[in-house]
């Protein structure tokens, strides 16, 4: 809390010529709106001054004339520095010199706002596919979705596929497709790794196979469609989508959430960090071979999706959040059974801890893998149990309270091995402190009311907020322009934060080291791919006939 | 003709061809059974009384699919491969005496377990070769990982070998499980536990899976295999397996020794070699399920490091403690 004030009170100090206001309309969330490309000193500044400072996103808005780019700093709280640049000739500075982690942040903002970024290592489409129009970028206002895409002259270029051998210069070198389709990925996303023999020589990953365009969606539907819309991002981790947007939400319109609703929020949003840990962790065993684990792991797992569907009706898409408060209240008979699961889940995961710290072979196969120093992990701005394990004792619920966690104690479990192994470690511990935290919500549920009614239209304002998500922190902004529909939605999934450092951790590492490693940052690629909108219609290129893919040469 | 009749009924029918591959889906099922205890599940338990029939199942839908071969491989290595693994696979078989002697009548000779561990090696040659021949990146990794992790353990596994055979004064299998008053598990158990692990790398079981580690190289060598072709791959590996267990039973076992109760001895020597041969599949599965897949540079290195050392040491040892050995077996 206190770094969030030094980061203002720097700003304001240092950099007051370059500021043309500045406002902090509620705790720990400052909105300061710079001079044109004044960003970079700004940043610079924070990152001098306030430790373990990283970059949120960046969120790119479209006002019409001008758009404004939104550099979301957390330092405690979120510092949003503003830097617009004109609609016609959208060109600013990078600061991925400044700041790696800013990379594929940026190149977001030029794939779907058209901004270019000068000095940026790789300016490159992200997220749309190849033959996407140029010059057509679906999140500027007036982008409308092609009415009948069939009539749409969409280029014709079919896209590049690599096969799944390339021979590179040097003849040992091998290209290794892992993905779209492959046993270590639960989702489609295609990394290649070049290898020389077992070893990873680099690393190059695409994303942007589960676009779903719901950044874009969300401003065609009014706040409260909004709120399923937002869980539908993510199954596993889908209270936290909704948290964090009803909390934005909350917080334009500034309304006061009754705090048994806040206390029920807690609750499912830690059922959902132990359920999505556990998964974690069984597909760990699985990607290390260990099926014993990965077996047992999900069985224990079950329980909780129980729990969770006795307290919201779901198993798992909860539909329990609303902008207000909650819509279901917990009932004492599931209160009683809820406090005996936590406990035998909680024998389990003890068990559990027991055998990450004493297994030979696991500890063999994850101690010294993949190592991410706590200077690189700042660098490239990851976050969650990834940067914990890299000994940054990084939590929005202990930095940024949100819900009822300011109450509730809690230890932020962080590890210094930097290594595949902390950060499953971390995961481990973090369930066992998560049970805690439900156990003592469940036993202080204050009484009153479960939400309070709220007018459609929310009244016009922007609001950043973060929660911790089981993966890391997640970030929604939000823009409302008055009505019932907001102008801007802009979601930053925790898996796109942590991805960016990947191509650099897996060099050097053994070609059996990649699965644990990415099963190590709990990659989830349907929160990272969410904000074209992609008609299945014009996906042309998917379409070959049976004969022109066995013509692929290899 | 009586003569014939007796070395085609051996051959073919029992314990030959037909016997060996029911025992080798009998086994398939029990291995798939036991794993799938250890994990908390059910297993296979449809198809026939407690899913034993599920392993035929599979391979008559195996034979049934489509068999397609890549137009980039090598075509009659892609196809020769896979059969040639499984033929030398059946035909070491053939060298173990289940019922007390070997499938073809006298056959036994001596050094037939040199030319069994042979055989074994030249099978996964075959492995290796329809690896490479598949020229897939994710089989060219498994094919090579198959060479390294097998031909290094080849080593400690023959020597280990080397010690019952020592102690029985022969090369030959059947006189070694003859030989074995007490069997040599419990007179030199140094030797048996060391086998044990060698083994378990040999048939390339967690935690030494790693040629078809699927999260890294999705099947392996196998990779670009499917119906028919594929279904012989997965049969060599069911044969492989059967062979491993077996080897344990009759170099420390004491094969198909047991005591005879009443009417044909034969039938109780295949008891007696059925009963060893599941224990030995149990403790195989055990070790298989409580351990993560090591990686292939751990495995080389326990390999050269460890376990190649201490297979000498230990062959060492039996000749030093001979003489103490055969008063306790007489």
């Amino acid at each position: 809390m206190e770094m969030f004030e030094t980061a203002v009170k720097v700003l304001r100090n240092n950099l007051a010529d370059a500021i043309l206001e500045l406002t902090v309309p509620r705790p720990r969330k400052a909105y300061i709106l710079l001079k044109p490309e004044r960003h970079r000193d700004a940043v610079s500044l924070i990152l001098k001054h306030v430790e373990d400072a990283e970059l949120s996103t960046i969120s790119g808005v479209d006002l019409g004339n001008e758009i404004e780019l939104n550099y979301h700093m957390a330092c405690g709280g979120t510092v949003t520095l503003k830097n617009r640049v004109s609609r016609e000739k959208p060109v600013t500075r990078t600061i991925t010199d400044i700041l790696p982690g800013a990379n594929l942040y940026e190149r977001e903002v030029f794939d779907l706002l058209g901004v270019t970024f000068e000095g940026h290592p790789n300016l490159e489409r992200l997220m749309l596919p190849e033959n996407w129009p140029k010059g057509d970028y679906p999140l500027r206002r007036d982008w409308e979705p092609p009415t009948n895409p069939e009539n749409e002259s969409y280029s014709e270029e079919t896209l590049q596929t690599e096969s799944a051998v390339e021979q590179d210069d040097a003849d040992s070198i091998v290209n290794i497709v892992m993905g779209p389709q492959h046993p270590v990925l639960h989702e489609p996303e295609r990394f290649t790794f070049k290898v020389d023999g077992e070893t990873v020589v680099d690393a190059e990953m695409r994303l942007g196979y589960v676009h779903r365009g719901i950044e874009k969606a969300a401003e065609r539907m009014m706040y409260f469609q909004d709120v399923f819309l937002v869980e539908r991002i993510c199954g596993i981790c889908n209270a936290a989508h909704t948290t964090v947007f009803c909390q934005a939400v909350e917080d334009i319109g500034n309304i006061e959430t009754p705090s048994r609703a806040l206390y029920l929020r807690t609750i499912i949003h830690e059922l959902n960090r132990v359920h999505s840990h556990l998964l974690l962790l069984g597909v760990a065993g699985h990607l290390l071979g260990f099926e014993a684990l990965f077996q047992h792991v999900w069985r224990d797992r079950e329980p909780i999706m129980d729990m969770v569907e006795q307290i919201t009706g779901n198993r798992l898409m909860s539909g329990f959040n609303t902008i207000g408060g909650v819509r279901r209240d917990i009932t004492p008979s599931s209160i009683e059974k809820t406090l005996k699961t936590v406990k035998a889940v909680r024998k389990r995961a003890a068990f559990y801890k027991n055998v990450f710290e004493e297994d030979a072979t696991l500890r063999l196969r994850t101690e010294g893998v993949g190592v991410l120093s706590k200077d690189d992990a700042l660098k490239f701005c990851v976050v969650g149990p990834v940067l914990r394990g890299s000994g940054v004792a990084s939590d929005v619920r202990k930095d940024d309270p949100y819900a009822a966690y300011g109450e509730i104690p809690f230890n932020v479990i962080c590890y210094k091995e930097c290594d595949t192994w902390a950060r499953l470690m971390v995961r481990v511990e973090e369930v066992l402190e998560s049970l805690d935290i439900i156990e003592y919500a469940l036993g202080h549920l204050p009484s009153g009311r479960l939400r309070v009614r709220v007018q459609r239209k929310i009244p016009e304002g922007e609001a950043v907020n973060r929660v911790e998500a089981p993966r890391g922190e997640l970030i929604h902004y939000v823009k409302s322009d008055g009505t019932a529909y907001p102008y801007r939605v802009k979601v930053r999934s925790p898996t796109l934060a942590n991805l960016v450092s990947f191509p650099e951790i897996i060099r050097g590492s053994y070609i059996a080291d990649i699965p644990s490693v990415i099963g190590s940052f709990d990659p989830c690629f349907s929160c990272t791919d969410r904000m074209v909108f992609l008609d299945a219609q014009n996906g042309k290129k998917w379409r070959w006939s049976l004969d022109e893919v066995n013509d692929q040469k290899p | 003709m009586a003569l014939d009749l007796i070395f085609i009924v051996r051959t073919l029918v029992f314990p030959g061809f037909l016997f060996l591959l029911v025992l080798v889906l009998f086994f398939d099922w029990l291995e798939r059974k036991i794993a799938a205890r250890f994990q908390n599940r059910m297993g296979p338990s449809y198809t026939g009384p407690f899913g034993i029939l599920q392993p035929i199942a599979d391979y008559i839908k195996l034979f049934s699919k489509e068999d397609i071969t890549p137009k980039q491989t090598n075509k009659l290595l892609f196809v020769a491969a896979p059969i040639l693994a499984f033929s030398l696979f059946v035909f070491a078989l053939f060298f173990i005496p289940i019922d007390g002697s070997n499938v073809i009548l006298g056959s036994s000779f001596e050094g037939d377990l040199i030319l069994v561990l042979l055989l074994v090696t030249l099978a996964n040659f075959g492995i290796f070769l329809s690896g490479w021949a598949s020229l897939n990146p994710y089989s060219g990794i498994g094919a090579t990982r198959v060479l390294t992790q097998f031909l290094g353990y080849d080593i400690p596994l023959i020597i280990l070998a080397l010690g019952p055979a020592f102690l029985a004064r022969s090369l030959s299998i059947v006189d070694i499980t003859a030989s074995q008053t007490l069997p040599f598990a419990l007179v030199m158990p140094w030797c048996c536990v060391l086998f044990f692990l060698v083994l378990q790398a040999e048939l390339e079981k967690t935690p030494f899976d790693i040629p078809h580690a699927e999260t890294e190289i999705v099947g392996g060598y196998e990779t670009e295999y499917s119906g028919r072709k594929l279904a012989f791959i997965k049969l060599s590996e069911d044969f492989q397996f059967l062979i491993g267990a077996s080897l344990v039973t009759v170099l420390f076992l004491g094969g198909a020794h047991g005591p005879v109760l009443f009417g044909m001895p034969e039938l109780w020597h295949v008891f007696w070699f059925m009963v060893k041969t599941i224990g030995v599949v149990f403790l195989l599965e055990y070790i298989g399920n409580v351990a993560a897949r090591l990686r292939i540079d751990q495995v080389v290195n326990g390999n050269w490091e460890l376990l190649i050392p201490l297979s000498v040491l230990s062959l060492a040892l039996t000749v030093i403690v001979e003489p103490l050995l055969r008063l306790v077996i007489g």
